[in-house]
């Protein structure tokens, strides 16, 4: 049973992705957007468009029952939900739910366990899926972190729990700096998600960020669609991707594999999914589960040639999916760069503006997904990411060289814009980069080293 | 938008207008359309300007088919001096706060909540506007007298959408226009 119509209750790019494969489907799109967005790509790209609140997002993006009045009106039978925004909501899935929408992701009570991180670890304990040393569940109070650390060691992360995006975690180095990190993540995990409660985790500066690809249906098939590479990282915050990860061993990259197929299958997941592992000395560990379309998709789409918001909707509606695990292989190698209209002279602070010229790169396997266009003002309240540039080659220095064209065909122009281009550039060019040897502390290290 | 410039360099339309005298006036009632026209829903079918008692007509194509009109007249002067008669012509919107349906009456079969020229004061109910099963007044943020509903009764409307045009009773306050 196929949808009709089809809200993607999202903006900037993932907007528009979602609705080109609902479009291939021939499923009717609608759009919803604030009045900042009024005259945004994702808007012209649906069928129909309904403004639903201001430029804040908490009273637009992320407002529940805007969103499903928008959708009620239009006729909508389902709802897709992007990355962010109320992507991983178990609530907003359930009033979808209560209002005869399907929600395109994972089922809420599935939502629920995994968007809490300590539970989500716990519950992958259980899965027999490796974890670093760590509290068993939140920590409450300030004993109880001072007690943990010194059983779980230095250095140590503090995340909270309802956290996600690479925000709202703090790395600890000794004891003196325990109490006020504790406190300072508890403050932060309140203001950002409302919610202070944290965990702790043993700290690897010396890490791979490796997730892995799973895609479920409702009828008990579990698939992996192998691993991507994403530590590259400024800050936690994800710069290139790539898939699949350099180097890896093979038997360390099945393990992982047979891990998250191992953990999805016992949450009951369904839909695309991605477990996020840190690859260390000792092996791999669980991290996360996301429980939406990654920003990072397309690399994974490149190797193995299936559109996973295809997959995502197909299951959705109560279809089985149709591939096995061995018609799953991989082919080449894929990267992929995200341009973020940030200022480096700044810190990387967002530097939206407006874009008097925007060329995206083309040719031969060069794939850009993006909303910007020449013209329009890129608005200040949202993420800074503008465009994402992925390669396809057979072999992975071939796939960088094709990333140094694209990335150097990329026009981009206007007062105060800033991008993220010139260091793109740079990392690709980096022999520490080029020869597969870089960990997460890669780029933070790199710029003080440069610093 | 394009059909005002267009109307506004025709030498017909303006033909033997005293320009020193009226030109100023012009200029400020051209204003105001263009900023009502903006945040019409769509491209008005049809304006219409007579500077001697200073009416203005915007005519928008509806869905159903009907046009309807809003006719913006002065009740005092000509509208010449310019100024205060911005806001008049203007009006004043009463946006819709959140995404929903637009409800004119209290119940089904009810009277209207208003109706064009009642008086409303600052917290009037106007309409209701119904999301997720729940009941949403709207009410007046400014005290005045109600030009015309612009939404018919069930529609479903957009937040920020203009619902109902009142001409202020506290003309120099300026129009409001909420974060559209």
């Amino acid at each position: 049973m196929g949808f009709g119509t089809v809200l993607v209750a999202n903006r900037g790019e993932i907007a528009i992705r979602v609705m080109r494969t609902c479009r291939e489907l021939g499923i009717r799109t609608v759009a919803v957007h604030s009045t900042a967005d009024k005259d945004s790509s994702h808007v012209h790209a649906a069928d129909a468009a309904v403004q639903i609140g201001p430029g804040a997002p908490r009273k637009s993006y992320l407002s529940a029952p805007a969103v499903i009045e928008a959708a009620l009106r239009t006729g909508a039978d389902a709802v897709h939900p992007g990355y962010g925004f109320l992507s991983e909501d178990p609530d907003f899935a359930e009033i979808c739910a209560e209002n005869g929408l399907t929600f395109i992701g994972p089922r809420p009570e599935v939502l629920a366990r995994l968007g809490d991180k300590a539970v989500a670890r716990s519950l992958m304990t259980d899965a027999g899926l490796p974890v670093l040393p760590g509290s068993p569940g939140t920590v409450d109070s300030a004993a109880e972190a001072s007690d943990l650390a010194s059983r779980i060691g230095y250095p140590l992360i503090i995340k909270a729990a309802a956290g996600g995006g690479g925000r709202g975690m703090t790395v600890v180095r000794q004891t003196s700096d325990l109490l006020p990190a504790y406190r300072q993540t508890r403050a932060t995990a309140q203001a950002v998600f409302g919610d202070n409660r944290v965990y702790m985790e043993r700290y690897c500066d010396s890490a791979r960020h490796i997730e892995v690809q799973v895609l479920a249906d409702g009828h008990g098939t579990v698939l992996h669609l192998g691993e991507r590479d994403c530590s590259v990282q400024r800050r936690h915050q994800k710069l290139i991707e790539e898939s699949p990860g350099p180097g890896l061993h093979p038997q360390l990259r099945s393990a992982m594999a047979r891990a998250a197929v191992r953990g999805a299958r016992a949450i009951g997941y369904t839909g695309a999914g991605t477990f996020e592992f840190l690859v260390h000395d000792e092996g791999f560990s669980f991290m996360e589960m996301n429980c939406r379309i990654q920003v990072e998709h397309p690399v994974t789409e490149a190797v193995y040639g299936v559109d996973l918001v295809r997959e995502q909707i197909r299951v959705a509606s109560g279809e089985a999916l149709r591939m096995t695990q061995e018609d799953l292989v991989p082919r080449g190698v894929a990267v992929e760069c995200r341009v973020n209209a940030e200022d480096p002279a700044r810190d990387f602070a967002p530097a939206p503006g407006t874009l008097d010229e925007f060329v995206p790169p083309g040719g031969p396997f060069v794939r850009v997904d993006t909303h910007g266009r020449a013209g329009w003002k890129v608005p200040p309240q949202y993420d800074s990411l503008l465009a994402k540039v992925i390669c396809w080659a057979p072999e992975r220095d071939e796939a960088l060289d094709r990333m140094d064209r694209a990335l150097a065909e990329f026009r981009i122009a206007g007062p105060g814009v800033h991008t993220t281009v010139p260091l793109l550039r740079e990392i690709v060019a980096d022999p520490v980069f080029r020869a597969g040897k870089h960990i997460t502390s890669f780029l933070d290290s790199r710029d003080d080293r440069q610093g | 938008m394009s059909e005002l410039t267009q109307t506004q360099g025709s030498d017909d339309t303006f033909s033997g207008l005293d320009y020193d005298n009226n030109g100023l006036a012009l200029a400020d009632i051209c204003r105001s359309i263009a900023e009502v026209v903006r945040v019409g829903p769509d491209k008005p079918r049809r304006v219409r300007i007579a500077l001697g008692a200073a009416s203005v007509e915007v005519e928008w194509e509806q869905d159903r088919g009907q046009p309807s009109s809003v006719v913006l007249e002065p009740q005092g002067g000509t509208g010449a001096a310019g100024g205060a008669g911005d806001d008049i012509l203007e009006g004043h919107r009463e946006c819709a706060p959140l995404v929903g349906t637009f409800y004119a009456a209290p119940s089904p079969g009810a009277p209207p909540f208003v109706q064009p020229g009642d008086h409303v004061e600052q917290g009037q109910q106007l309409g209701i506007i119904e999301a997720m099963k729940l009941m949403n007044p709207l009410e007046a943020t400014r005290p005045g007298r109600v030009v015309e509903v612009l939404v018919g009764d069930g529609e479903p409307v957009e937040y920020g959408e203009p619902l109902v045009l009142i001409d202020p009773d506290d003309a120099t306050g300026g129009s409001q226009d909420e974060g559209a």
